[in-house]
């Protein structure tokens, strides 16, 4: 059962429509990207499921029932533009916001010493924001965003702003979180890491959803018939099948001219999907 | 509930521990102190250090005036001899020539007894305090002089009984017609000082609601935390918060000063004690029956009515608060920077200035309509209802007050709630007052 379904929401603020008919559902256990180009929609989508403003018409269910306000403490939301109190110690934030979300002190602070040692922020713990570096504010955000153990978490843009040896711990431990049964919105422009992490995708533009389905069919659905052809004598070059012609009587073809040590289908990366869908 | 109570104890310990907080804490009341009590001391002290000199040269025959003008702390008068000659001589040259360097040279020309016009020449502008001295002790000298030579008996007694003082005694009847000592003046004033408080409060801790919504805002924090609890909690929870910050501000206010003035109190207690008592005889010469004294302060002080001041003070304290502060927040969350929110307070604060001076106005006029209606609209209100509380209103006047400005205040927090939902997610431009409103929808 999907963990959380939108159904044909709408979304108009002022004459402009934000979000049209958009549908998806976000299994549990799975990471599902939400992508598309600024402006396209994705926040005021993420806005509604987290109830920060209300769809003009459609639904969202949580585990198949309408989502009440008291749902909102099932979610984790870190939205794409950071922010934590900047004069506020790391473990005053952390645990109100923890609290917020309706878990208890104790177990708030249990829990952010565990997460705190993950990331080798225990000296940290009492410091304030503003004398974090951006990286460790970036660590504390997401603590926050997950300490109270939500099974649905919504991420925009979660690496941004991260070096890439910090981006590989949040992404490990965005993996944990799926293989711990979490369902994961997305919401991204980086397109490797959705070929990388994301099962399944809506891709959404100008309000309405133009893409939606599993990352590797998508990819097969966009796919040009082109080949990558490696020679015995290490030279590698991209073959087109021409029309009517099947990848066994390319083989053949090329056997003539060639001596072939490989022959592999290029499938299209989510980032040529994406500039094709939306263009 | 939970959640705003949250809400409510991060505002105040973040607030509290501030330490901006704590400096004004302890600065307010020591600038306060060092303003009223050290700042005189130390001012009259600069001025007995700096005696100024000035020559006095009396043209009149016998030169009988100089002598009358006597040394004050700020001046000494250097009488010249006379022997020079009125209308030739050249004062510039004597003032220049002194050995002394002169503050002023004060001629009285020979005819001062027709003129009565003396002449007081610098190079500095002369300030008016030697002008006081001069005048008052000439007009002393001129008047003596002239009963002298007016040959009529016990004329000074005369004068004495022809010039009387009057005092007036306010007496105010109760029902039954029992006599008291009227409170009214006391208790308006009283009235208004408790209704500066309320403005001053609002104003200094609106501003702060305000700053703490555009920080939230612009630290993007607001949107996960919206994502916690409903905008509304979230608004709630800070003008609670803030309130009891400002009260707290305001106790520790109260016992800082009551503990200083109880230590300056004892070593100072001879002096101020001869102060209280020379106020007190002039309060009871000035507004009170000839045989009343201190007693009749107490009588007054005693007969003001302080629960329904206090009780009052509370609600309209309360109402007042609560309606300004929600526009505050309202409007914190259609900007992105409090710079910008200065075309939004702007209205706020001169609607406040207003209800001050319309407070003023009915201290004088407190049964005139504007009166009446300025205690009925609730921006208005909670200064000039306070102000006419003495003028026993009729409970039906008060109560209808009260209801106004609880439903204004309460509809307020709850329009100003619907603009801060939207407000606190619109970035990157200014609205207009328009499209604000606009969101109420």
């Amino acid at each position: 059962m999907p963990y959380i379904e939108v159904i044909d929401v709408c979304k108009q603020y002022s004459g402009h429509t934000a979000v049209d008919h958009v549908s998806m559902s976000v299994p549990e256990g799975s990471i599902y990207g939400l992508l598309g180009p600024n402006g396209a929609g994705k926040t005021s989508l993420i806005r509604i499921i987290n109830r920060i403003t209300h769809a003009d018409s459609g639904e969202v269910l949580m585990l198949g029932r309408p989502m009440t306000d008291a749902d909102v403490r099932h979610i984790g939301y870190m939205p794409e533009e950071r922010g934590l109190y900047k004069k506020m110690k790391v473990v005053d934030q952390v645990l109100y916001l923890a609290q917020l979300h309706g878990m208890a002190k104790a177990d708030a602070r249990k829990a952010l010493d565990e997460w705190l040692q993950r990331f080798d922020l225990t000296p940290w713990a009492d410091k304030k924001l503003e004398q974090l570096s951006k990286g460790m504010a970036q660590k504390v955000q997401f603590i926050s965003t997950v300490i109270h153990r939500p099974p649905l978490l919504i991420f925009d843009e979660p690496f941004s702003g991260f070096d890439p040896l910090n981006a590989d711990i949040l992404k490990r431990e965005i993996l944990r979180l799926r293989d711990e049964g979490a369902a994961i919105l997305f919401s991204t422009h980086n397109m490797s890491s959705v070929e990388e992490i994301c099962q399944e995708i809506t891709l959404v533009n100008h309000a309405k959803v133009v893409l939606q389905g599993k990352v590797m069919d998508i990819r097969q659905q966009y796919k040009k018939n082109i080949f990558e052809v490696t020679t015995v004598g290490g030279e590698t070059f991209h073959y087109s099948l021409k029309e009517g012609e099947s990848a066994h009587d390319a083989i053949a073809h090329l056997n003539e001219e060639y001596e072939l040590a490989g022959f592999k289908e290029v499938l299209p990366s989510m980032h040529d999907v994406f500039v094709e869908a939306v263009k | 509930m939970n959640r705003t109570f949250l809400i409510i104890k991060r505002e105040y310990v973040q607030a509290v521990c501030k330490k901006s907080f704590i400096i004004t804490t302890i600065l307010v009341p020591i600038l306060s102190i060092a303003l009223c009590g050290l700042l005189p001391h130390f001012l009259s002290q600069a001025k007995s250090d700096e005696q100024k000199v000035v020559a006095v040269i009396d043209q009149t025959p016998g030169s009988p005036y100089a002598a009358q003008i006597q040394d004050s702390q700020e001046y000494r008068y250097n009488v010249i001899a006379g022997g020079v000659d009125d209308g030739q001589c050249d004062y510039h040259a004597i003032y220049r020539g002194s050995e002394q360097s002169l503050y002023a040279l004060v001629v009285i020309p020979s005819d001062f007894d027709k003129n009565t016009q003396v002449h007081i020449y610098s190079e500095k502008s002369v300030n008016g305090g030697l002008e006081r001295e001069i005048t008052h002790s000439l007009r002393k000298a001129v008047r003596q002089q002239r009963i002298q030579t007016s040959g009529i008996d016990s004329l000074e007694q005369v004068i004495k009984y022809c010039t009387p003082e009057i005092t007036t005694a306010n007496i105010k009847w109760s029902k039954e017609g029992e006599e008291t000592v009227s409170s009214a003046e006391i208790s308006m004033f009283i009235g208004l000082g408790l209704a500066g408080l309320t403005y001053m409060f609002v104003i200094i801790y609106g501003a702060m609601i305000m700053n703490n919504v555009v920080e939230e805002k612009t630290n993007r924090i607001v949107e996960v935390i919206v994502s916690t609890c409903k905008p509304f909690e979230l608004m709630l929870g800070k003008i609670v918060g803030v309130a009891l910050v400002g009260l707290t501000q305001i106790a520790l206010w109260a016992v800082i000063l009551s503990v200083v003035g109880a230590v300056f109190g004892i070593t100072s207690m001879a002096a101020s004690m001869g102060e209280m008592s020379g106020v007190a005889d002039a309060m009871a010469v000035s507004s009170l029956p000839q045989d009343s004294s201190l007693y009749h302060i107490v009588e007054i002080l005693l007969g003001i009515d302080y629960a329904q001041i206090l009780i009052c003070f509370i609600l309209y304290f309360i109402g007042g608060y609560l309606l300004y502060a929600s526009l505050f927040a309202a409007f914190g969350s259609a900007v992105d920077q409090a710079s910008d929110a200065s075309q939004f307070t702007g209205p706020i604060v001169m609607v406040m200035v207003f209800a001050l001076y319309a407070g003023m106005f009915c201290m004088e006029n407190p049964d005139a309509p504007l009166a009446f209606w300025c205690s009925m609209i609730p921006f208005t209100s909670p200064v000039v209802m306070m102000i006419r509380l003495p003028y026993d209103l009729p409970w039906y006047e008060l109560a209808g007050s009260l209801v106004l400005l609880y439903a204004t205040a309460i509809g307020l927090l709850f329009l100003s709630a619907r603009i801060y939902r939207t407000g606190i997610l619109m970035y990157g431009r200014k609205f207009t007052f328009r499209e604000i409103l606009g969101w109420i929808r």
